[in-house]
């Protein structure tokens, strides 16, 4: 009997010709040649705009033959118009499996999966279906294009600079889009002066690229050309009034400028108008104004709205679960039994904790003053060495990290970790941060929390800073502002108080089981005294006297010309104190604001010290 | 179908209930109890006091498990109404002692066990329970006389034996101590700390080379520091054999006159005595004035000084003073509760800005490190020890020793390492009273307690010594 069970993907197709189909037995070559006329024909009404007729056909060829590809790519293209991404994506993924006559129509294929991924902004899922197109096509201009695209937005900032590189070459022209593209990587790699040049070029080939506008005034702000900046957009908003992120970033230059109310204006309108960035914009705004509640209100609305509109949501789980995992593993009797890598000549890493909205960005800054320090902001090293470390360290058993570090208490295992560190040196280098001048490397990468056993294994006196700060203080930065945070934990004032808890009990433990080169560092001791902390952390570090910048260019904390700026840079300003207890402003405000996660948080305010300090 | 049992026999029978005999709840919370299952024994204790809540067999069965969990003002309010309601039952009283002194409430444990001498005063068990109170107020002489009116009654009583001698020796009347310290192989947790053999034990007759065989017994502490004594042995008895535990012999081979060293009793081979080390200064006429080499005579190898002196450079700030610390003892220890602090109480220490502290603490205890966020430099040495020799060798890289009554405190004191020791009201015998230093190491300072189970002061005290 005839199986006519529609399949669920919502391609349209029976079941048994989709997502269940046998397509070993599916028709072979000769057999396909017979319907290819009608195949075209599908092709021709596609083209013809005839879409209804097209998608009624290819689903009766399909039916006879699932594996035909032009009734295939009609029937992608027709549902990716519809916007069933399910469909589209399931039937894109089956092109790139179905044998091609050559490399180029394999390549066009996968090429055509990575795009339509990358518009939904999964650029790790692009990575594979990127790669295979490169490696098919490797002359093909567009295929490095896309490539550099998934590995610029997925922290492989280098390697994607060499691929839109490539694309440059291949065209033999300048083309306005990559160049605009190839920008924002040197703007994330910190290179603000090429990321201007080439701004500037892809600008003039490309003027109606408001995002390459919104990406340039960006590099002007971190260039501290704060006039330059807000020129760029006052001309970009006279052309794209309606354009939300210029209008934002217009916005922030305001708040940068202290122009308060200039914000407010900008971000008018109903709290519901708006999007989580220009709420924390308006938020910060209205708090500097001295409108705790207005803030309160923006700052919430933008939490839940994260929460509401895009679906993020904070589940402690997993990361219980994986502090659990890691608490088990790395306990002292163990790691007592495990090698370690032996120490090396040349730049020394230093690790900075902290949860975000700390102080290890301010540190950072103040840090890449002294002479011999490179920051490498959050490039992660540690983070992908444990991806990588299986491909090092013999782990038959599929044990998976960490458990898999067992096994170097077997043969010689010092050597495995000495290559594992050589390795992090590598990425560092392949991200640009080494340069002939560093003696230190801050590593500030926002999970170093997690990697505190490795790095006693890899680098066994590392310094490791800890950036505390009053835990109030540290939600309430989180709460305002708009970010990324591990496992989502942003998304509401008790999901980040939680995650605060299980990160800071991660540290504790490992604090409580490894023999560690550790310094807290408070931020109300930093931002009170930033001359006589970075002293006392310098020589925590360092064991050669090392020339310290001057009291008053510490305090003003200004911008440098150097070669690779980290991120946060674009907003450096001079070390204030208007951020300390911030919390006590906001409760005497809204006295109930910080009910929900004090029975939390309290054991840690306590454990700091900062009990006194209520 | 399981069946559970109730004890009021009020309400009609539910099916699957049956009746039981109040006497047979009873002995089962008390089975519980010894079995270590203390969560069901209280869960059933309860169960039973919510049918008959002013038992006060019940009352004061379930006070002791409460006790036991560490529960320690529930389990009083509990006994303390089971003698109200039975204020003739000499067991509650004599319980009631031992659990006021678990609570430092050392006047109303006198109260109690003396109510239970009182009480039943042919009960040996409550004389003992009396003593061990005084011996805490530093009432020794009381100690000794009670635990004299114990054995009395029951002449074998070891436990008694071993506390008149620990009062005694305390109390630095060491010969009498000496005699009555031999009780300490009677008691029960002393099971396997000697040789099964028919020899005798040495008297300090002279022996043919090899034929001695010297036992360390006991803690790592007491090996150290009566390790002292062997060559005073080998005089008379030379080459002596020594069993001991692995752990102990890289340390202890750096004594002079050992002829061997073993850990298995199976490769002592042929001996003519036995003596445990703890038992060689009753045989040397130890007194508080005699004893030998107080200096110091254990060095770590060069080579591992060298070592650690190059890890702490690593690891500790510069131009900082060097203080080792521990702060905890080995929990299963019969008075680690006495001995015991938490990392937080030395705040006072850790609050100096000259000094960088290096923990030599091992064990599950290492773990306060985590709670430690204070601006003074904490290095968390102990998982990196491997044994003794590293920490002889990581104690000779510091400026001085800070630490409760434990092995590592024989440790620097036996390599002549500057020492502070706190302790407790009513220390350990060997360290005296009513003095800050020790006839056994000369490089070690003692801080006591002022007021029993109160360490408020001490460490005030031990971190200003270092001025």
């Amino acid at each position: 009997m005839l199986n006519t069970e529609i399949c669920t993907c919502g391609s349209g197709l029976r079941s048994v010709r989709c997502c269940n189909a046998d397509m070993a037995a599916a028709p072979d070559q000769g057999s396909l040649e017979l319907i290819n006329a009608k195949a075209a024909e599908a092709i021709g009404l596609f083209n013809e705009k005839k879409y209804r007729e097209a998608e009624a056909l290819a689903l009766k060829i399909l039916d006879l033959a699932p594996n035909q590809r032009m009734a295939l790519r009609v029937l992608f293209e027709i549902r990716k118009a519809e916007g069933k991404q399910q469909a589209a994506e399931i039937l894109a993924r089956r092109l790139t499996e179905l044998p091609a006559e050559n490399n180029a129509v394999a390549a066009a294929a996968h090429l055509q999966l990575a795009q339509m991924l990358v518009a939904q902004g999964r650029h790790l899922d692009a990575a594979t279906p990127a790669r295979a197109a490169v490696k098919l096509t490797p002359r093909d201009a567009n295929a490095h294009h896309v490539l550099g695209v998934v590995l610029t937005e997925t922290g492989q900032i280098r390697a994607g600079e060499v691929h839109y590189r490539k694309a440059v070459n291949l065209l033999e022209r300048d083309d306005g889009t990559v160049l605009a593209n190839l920008a924002w990587n040197l703007k994330q790699q910190g290179r603000l002066n090429e990321a201007a040049t080439t701004y500037e070029k892809a600008l003039r080939l490309r003027p109606d690229n408001a995002r390459g506008v919104g990406g340039f005034a960006q590099v002007e702000a971190g260039r501290q050309h704060v006039p330059q900046a807000i020129k760029l957009l006052d001309d970009a908003l006279a052309k794209w009034s309606q354009d939300r992120t210029l209008r934002l970033l217009r916005a922030l230059m305001d708040l940068r400028l202290g122009k308060f109310e200039d914000v407010i204006n900008r971000l008018s309108g109903g709290l519901e108008s708006l999007m989580p960035p220009e709420l924390a914009a308006r938020g910060q705004a209205a708090e500097r104004l001295g409108n705790i509640e207005d803030a309160v209100a923006a700052f919430a609305m933008g939490r839940q709205m994260q929460r509401e509109r895009y679906g993020q949501r904070y589940d402690p789980k997993e990361g219980v679960q994986k502090s659990e995992l890691y608490r088990a593993f790395f306990t002292a009797e163990r790691m007592q039994n495990l090698p370690r890598a032996p120490e090396t000549d040349g730049p020394k890493p230093v690790f900075l904790l902290g949860f975000p909205g700390s102080g290890t960005s301010l540190l950072e800054q103040l840090l890449s003053k002294v002479s011999g320090f490179t920051a490498a902001d959050q490039a992660g090293a540690m983070g992908e060495l444990t991806k990588r470390i299986g491909n090092l360290v013999s782990d038959e058993s599929q044990l998976g990290y960490p458990s898999l570090l067992e096994n170097l208490a077997l043969g010689d295992g010092a050597s495995q970790l000495a290559l594992l560190r050589d390795q992090y040196f590598v990425t560092l280098q392949s991200d640009g941060v080494i340069n002939p001048d560093t003696k230190f490397v801050i590593d500030r990468a926002a999970d170093n929390h997690w990697h505190l056993g490795l790095i006693k294994l890899l680098f066994p006196t590392a310094p490791i800073i800890h950036m505390l700060r009053h835990p109030l203080d540290v939600v309430l930065s989180n709460f305002a502002q708009d970010r990324k945070l591990e496992a989502n934990c942003g998304v509401s004032m008790p999901a980040l108080a939680r995650h605060y808890d299980v990160t800071m009990s991660l540290i504790k433990h490992f604090r409580g089981q490894l023999t560690l080169r550790y310094l807290p560092l408070r931020y109300e001791a930093l931002v009170a005294d930033p001359a006589g902390a970075l002293a006392s952390i310098v020589k925590f570090i360092s064991t050669e006297p090392l020339k310290l910048p001057s009291k008053i260019a510490i305090k003003a904390n200004a911008f440098q010309p150097i070669a690779r700026v980290p991120a946060h840079v674009v907003m450096q300003e001079p070390v204030h104190e208007r951020s300390l207890y911030r919390h006590r402003l906001f409760e005497a405000q809204v006295p109930q604001l910080f009910s929900d996660i004090r029975p939390v948080l309290t054991p840690w305010i306590e454990a700091l010290g900062y009990g006194d300090a209520q | 179908m399981s069946s559970e049992a109730i004890l009021s026999g009020e309400e009609p029978l539910k099916p699957g209930q049956q009746r039981v005999a109040l006497s047979d709840v009873i002995a089962q919370i008390s089975r519980l109890e010894q079995q270590n299952r203390l969560d069901d024994a209280g869960i059933l204790a309860d169960r039973v006091l919510a049918a008959v809540p002013e038992h006060p067999h019940v009352l004061h069965l379930s006070g002791i498990i409460l006790y036991r969990q560490g529960k320690i003002a529930e389990a009083i309010a509990r006994m303390e109404k089971s003698i109200a309601l039975a204020p003739d039952v000499a067991l509650y009283p004599r319980n009631m002692c031992e659990i006021y002194r678990g609570a430092g409430r050392l006047d109303d444990a006198v109260t109690s066990g003396r109510r239970a001498v009182e009480l039943a005063p042919e009960d040996s068990r409550a004389y003992f329970n009396l003593a061990l109170i005084h011996y805490e107020r530093l009432e020794l002489e009381e100690s000794v006389r009670i635990c004299d009116k114990a054995l009395a009654l029951e002449p074998d009583f070891a436990e008694a034996h071993f506390e008149r001698a620990e009062a005694l020796l305390l109390g630095g009347k060491m010969k009498d101590g000496w005699e009555a310290y031999e009780w300490r192989f009677k008691l029960k947790q002393a099971e396997g700390m000697l040789p099964k053999t028919d020899k005798p034990q040495w008297e300090g007759q002279k022996l043919a080379p090899g034929k001695l065989l010297l036992v360390a017994d006991q803690g790592f502490g007491d090996c150290v520091q009566f390790g002292r004594f062997i060559p005073w042995a080998a005089q008379i008895a030379p080459a002596p054999v020594l069993a001991c535990s692995g752990e102990l012999t890289s340390i202890l081979r750096q004594i002079p006159g050992i002829g061997r060293i073993v850990t298995r009793w199976e490769l002592t081979g042929e001996f003519d005595a036995y003596i445990p080390l703890s038992g060689l200064p009753r045989l040397a006429g130890i007194d508080t004035d005699n004893i030998p080499m107080s200096e110091g005579y254990l060095h770590p190898k060069n080579e591992l000084v060298a070592h650690w002196a190059e890890q702490l450079d690593r690891l500790v700030p510069a131009g900082k003073r060097r203080i080792a610390l521990v702060w905890a003892g080995r929990p299963t220890h019969k008075n680690d509760k006495k001995r015991t602090l938490k990392l937080a109480q030395f705040a006072p220490l850790l609050a100096r800005p000259d000094v960088a502290i290096v923990t030599v603490q091992k064990g599950e205890q290492i773990a306060q490190v985590g709670s430690y966020f204070g601006t003074t430099p904490l290095i968390n040495l102990g998982p990196e020890i491997n044994d003794f020799a590293d920490t002889m060798a990581i104690l000779k890289n510091v400026e001085r020793l800070v630490t409760i009554d434990t092995s590592v405190a024989h440790i620097a004191g036996a390599c002549g390492i500057p020492a502070s020791l706190v302790l407790p009201y009513a220390p350990d015998w060997r360290w005296l009273l009513g003095r800050d230093d020790t006839p056994w190491y000369k490089s070690v300072r003692l801080f006591r307690q002022q007021q029993p189970y109160d360490w408020s002061g001490v460490i005030e005290k031990v971190a200003n010594f270092l001025d």
